[in-house]
């Protein structure tokens, strides 16, 4: 984290940003920092040293679970998917996380 | 909850977790190295590459595992693991710290089991908290209540949600065919299972319809226990239906009660439950079922209404009690009497765990018992305390090894807190082993023939806390310390020389230590003289002066209640039995009366109206009275010191006469020559209120309780027709042996007596048994006290002798030198006692206060002495001092013989 370039994300959203990236679908650990990194046009940028515990955190609480299956590339890989509970906390944190967003926004635009 | 059991999932899988982790972060880096290499990198640089971008795999690997198990437990495995290698490293200190803790945690946990069952559990029934006992002004253990009292409750439906009688077990003859025995019968009303709740095990439980007089529909039934049921039927389920033949009475089984329902009263058990409406069946002439007289022979208990509290409920029963005692007056007491019978009062007890005569009889001692295994614990603790001290100190290279290796200060005293816990878990085991065999012996000595004592110790919650709470806590008291002193290791500690032992924590070792041995000396002295006390009591009890011979006599008691012969020519039976065994060889006297000694229960008594010629002293006078056939003196060996004593022309129609005892004189007739003088008995009509003229002075002798002092007392002719009729049912037979114990009379006895009647039922008990029994409570007290005063004592010394060893060993250069340099044996003997002899001495000071303190909680457990007994005190001080020395005495005398040369060489 925190290369050029890249945000210090807000604590706790990692683990937004991860279930979000699983609604689309299964993927690995490396599928989800790539994407996350793509879909913010390479401004988030995961460390490895942060991703593989918050998926550690959201498996214990039971919100997404982990299979293994094999890549594109046919090599072993653990993909984790949403369960039920995963995405009823998504929604949840995301509506938590726009009225978060938008009390910011006021704040800041205040005169 | 479910984040808990996927930790746990999580924990035993652990090993596969982390590698599936390590896996999944290799292919991570793999992807992201490949991803690299498309961009035109060759492939050594981009593996550089993608390493440096992964970052750490190790820190992310930690990080993963933190968030399944906390960092500070973290190892936790493997410290008890290291604690079990180290418990099998160390056999012998292991071993002595399990035995000794497994014998003070098994003597806490059978105690406590005792304790549990007795007082604290609750009664086997639906919602025993929803149950109230029904009791008087004063309650007390016994049945207070008759028949008619319990209609005129059941007659108000709007007091309670349901209400049941029963009259305690009592023993009952059962025969079949030739065969007969004794049983435990319990009477209880209609309602009893209905409002307790209890379904049968197999059959049906009897009801409203089966309890009225002489029997239901299916005639007079009974249900019998589950024990019974095995013991007796060997659990056919065709046990049903079968006739039992209970007093000559055929009552037909029709259920059996669920295996762990024992009754009512706790610390009883009972072998048949029998509608109170075949009473009068069962007791014929004697029945008390429509006796408004018998006004205390049935236990009460109700059950609250939901929602009802128990101050409402007694407000609503106090109302309409005038009415209820108005109603239900005895028909043939004096007017005094009758009026405090109406003006008793109710009270409502809680009965969630039962009523029980045993509990009144056992609370205390077994309460005294639990302070004095708790106390035997806490020794043994201190004993452990400085055996692990004494490893912790010779462990401390290890120790500091691992501090200089980066091990934190938690982390050492975690360990040393596992090896506690693993050796308290192991003790603790062993103790459920032991408790579950010593509960059983113990209540085994509680027990009686005549008073079988029956307590469910099954284990439960309650006793299950209490072992594992005990456990945790001396695994605390004994692992603390060389916990803290391990903690207080320095990395620098590996690098000094290991026979340097004179730091500061050292220092503070050998203080603390010090400390647990005064601990040790002050708690022994408290047991000691508990254990003093306790066996004293016994003892002044076993040898009280009875006024009776106890060895030679065997006494029968005869029940003839079943046996078909009219009430009034029953002592002409007796007389005739007792002059068939008076003749039989080896039999030097043989005597009937209506109580031998001592008397278990209530007494009967005769109120005095006027003794010779004055108004007797005191709030209703009275003496206690017991009706005697001729030669029961001589049988008893009590000898009559004036007058005569009665012989058959004392017989009804005769003029009354009767024999007092000197008691009665001191305190009626104190001055005044007693032979021909006579007294009137206070007596309702139709009872026989005529004076009485003294023929006879006996010696005191005990006839109550051994505890309680020679009250006046008189005798009167059997013949005489003195007592109402139903209290001449049960009597006994005395046999006095020409010589040896009379016990084997006890055939020849019986075949004379069935000669005469052969339905009468008979029971045969030496007459020392008989005193024996009388002193269950206080022997066992002593026995338990004793037992566990001498192990505190052994441990105590045990600990002293280690702790001056231990001290001497730590001193032998010292020693050395001061030999070398011309000490004498007996100087060096002298160094080491004399701190030992501190040690000792504030013990025992501090002991002796607490004693004295202490020992007013158990007055009311002792007998013809002081709880401060001053020789009792100085006793257990001088046993202590003696005992202590000698531990002390062994390791000083080694220190004396320490050759300078080798000390010095080795060095």
């Amino acid at each position: 984290m925190g290369k050029a370039g890249s945000l210090e994300l807000l604590p706790g959203t990692l683990d937004l940003l991860i279930l979000k990236t699983l609604a689309a679908g299964a993927e690995h650990g490396y599928g989800i920092a790539s994407r996350l990194k793509a879909l913010s046009e390479d401004v988030l940028q995961v460390g490895e040293s942060s991703l593989y515990p918050a998926l550690q955190r959201l498996l214990l609480k039971g919100w997404v679970k982990a299979e293994w299956g094999a890549s594109d590339n046919n090599r072993r890989a653990r993909f984790y998917t949403l369960t039920a509970a995963g995405r009823k906390q998504l929604s949840a944190e995301r509506d938590e996380f726009d009225r978060l967003i938008l009390a910011i926004h006021k704040v800041l635009n205040a005169t | 909850m479910r984040g808990l059991l996927r930790r746990a999932w999580y924990f035993l899988r652990q090993h596969r977790l982390d590698d599936e982790l390590a896996e999944e972060m290799e292919f991570h880096r793999a992807m992201a190295q490949r991803e690299i290499e498309n961009r035109g990198v060759d492939a050594r640089d981009a593996g550089f590459a993608a390493r440096r971008a992964f970052g750490s795999a190790a820190l992310a690997a930690d990080r993963s595992r933190d968030v399944w198990v906390p960092r500070a437990l973290q190892g936790l495995g493997q410290d008890f693991r290291l604690a079990v290698r180290t418990m099998f490293a160390n056999r012998l200190v292991s071993f002595v710290a399990i035995v000794s803790l497994a014998l003070g945690i098994g003597a806490n946990t059978a105690i406590f089991s005792l304790v549990n069952s007795l007082m604290l559990r609750a009664l086997p029934v639906k919602d025993p908290a929803q149950l109230v006992l029904v009791k008087g002004r004063e309650p007390t253990g016994y049945p207070e209540w008759s028949y008619p009292l319990f209609e005129q409750l059941r007659q108000r439906p709007e007091l309670f949600d349901g209400i049941v009688a029963w009259s305690p077990t009592a023993r009952a003859t059962v025969t079949a065919g030739a065969e007969s025995q004794h049983v435990d019968g319990l009477l209880a009303s209609g309602s009893f299972f209905d409002v307790l709740g209890v379904r049968a095990a197999i059959g049906r439980t009897f009801a409203e319809t089966d309890d009225v007089r002489g029997g239901g529909p299916d005639g007079p039934v009974a249900v019998i226990s589950h024990d019974f049921w095995q013991r007796q039927f060997g659990g056919a389920a065709d046990a049903i239906g079968r006739t039992l033949t209970v007093e000559n009475v055929p009552l037909t089984i029709i259920g059996v009660t669920p295996p762990d329902f024992f009754g009512p009263d706790v610390g009883r058990m009972f072998d048949l439950i029998v509608p109170l409406g075949v009473e009068p069946l069962l007791s014929r002439s004697e029945a008390r079922l429509d006796n408004r007289d018998a006004t205390s022979w049935l236990n009460i208990m109700a059950r609250l209404k939901p929602g009802q509290a128990r101050d409402a409920a007694t407000a609503g029963l106090r109302g309409v009690q005038a009415q209820m005692f108005d109603a239900t007056v005895p028909e043939h007491w004096d007017a005094r009497s009758r009026d405090e019978y109406r003006h008793e009062s109710m009270t409502l007890l809680p009965a969630l765990t039962g009523d029980s005569t045993v509990r009144q009889l056992y609370a205390r001692p077994l309460t005294t018992i639990l302070v004095v295994v708790v106390l035997v614990l806490l020794i043994a603790c201190a004993n452990l305390a400085n055996l692990l001290l004494a490893r912790a100190t010779a462990r401390r290279h290890e120790l500091s090894v691992r501090t200089a290796l980066g091990a934190s200060r938690w982390r050492l005293v975690r360990q040393q807190l596992a090896e506690s816990a693993v050796l308290a878990g192991a003790g603790a085991a062993g103790g459920i082993v032991m408790a579950s065999w010593a509960s059983r012996v113990i209540v085994r000595q509680l027990s009686t023939d005549a008073k079988p004592v029956f307590l469910d110790l099954s284990m439960d919650w309650h006793v299950l806390a209490f072992t594992i709470g005990i456990a945790i806590a001396t695994a605390l008291l004994f692992g603390v310390a060389p916990a803290l002193q391990a903690s207080g290791v320095a990395p620098m500690d590996a690098l000094k020389a290991r026979g340097d032992r004179s730091g500061p924590a050292e220092r503070r070792r050998v203080g603390f230590s010090s400390g647990l041995v005064v601990a040790q000396v002050a708690l022994s002295v408290v047991l000691l003289v508990a254990a003093g006390l306790f066996v004293r009591t016994f003892t002044s009890l076993v040898t009280r002066h009875l006024g009776f011979e106890r060895d030679r006599v065997l006494v029968v008691s005869v029940n003839a209640h079943s046996a078909a012969i009219d009430p009034s020519r029953r002592i002409a039976m007796y007389e005739q039995a007792r002059e068939a065994v008076g003749a039989l060889p080896g039999v030097a006297a043989a005597a009937v009366s209506t109580l031998t000694p001592p008397v278990d229960g209530p007494m009967s008594i005769l109120p005095l109206a006027d003794v010779g010629g004055r108004q007797p002293e005191g709030e209703r006078p009275h003496a206690t009275i017991n009706a005697v056939s001729p030669d029961w003196f001589a049988t008893f060996g009590t000898p009559i010191v004036a007058g005569r004593d009665f012989s058959t022309l004392d017989r009804s129609g005769a003029p009354r006469v009767a024999i007092v005892n000197r008691a009665f004189i001191r305190k009626f007739l104190a001055g005044l020559n007693p032979v021909g003088q006579s007294f009137t008995p206070k007596l309702p009509p139709p009872r026989d209120a005529s004076p009485v003229t003294i023929v006879g002075v006996a010696e005191d002798a005990v006839l109550w309780s051994l505890r309680s002092p020679i009250e006046p007392a008189i005798y009167v002719p059997i013949a005489q027709g003195f007592l109402p009729a139903p209290w001449l049912a049960q009597v006994h037979l005395s046999v006095r042996s020409t010589n040896g114990p009379p016990a084997r009379l006890a055939r020849s006895i019986g075949s004379a007596v069935s000669a005469v009647n052969r339905e009468l039922a008979l029971t045969f008990q030496p007459l020392a048994d008989q005193v024996d029994a009388s002193l269950t409570q206080e022997r066992v007290v002593a026995q338990l006290s004793g037992f566990f005063g001498a192990l505190a004592l052994l441990l105590a010394g045990l600990g002293l002798y280690g702790v001056t060893a231990y001290a001497v060993s730590r001193r032998r250069r010292e020693i050395g030198i001061r030999v070398a340099l011309g000490a004498a044996p007996a100087g060096v003997v002298r160094l080491v006692l004399s701190r030992v002899t501190m040690l000792v001495g504030l013990g025992v000071v501090i002991g002796t206060g607490v004693s004295l303190w202490a020992s007013r909680y158990v007055a009311s457990l002792l007998y013809g002495l002081q709880p401060r007994d001053p020789a009792t005190l100085s006793g257990a001080v001088v046993v202590l001092a003696v005992v202590g020395g000698l531990a002390a005495w062994l390791p000083a005398r080694r220190a004396s013989r320490i050759d300078p040369a080798v000390v010095l060489r080795c060095e």
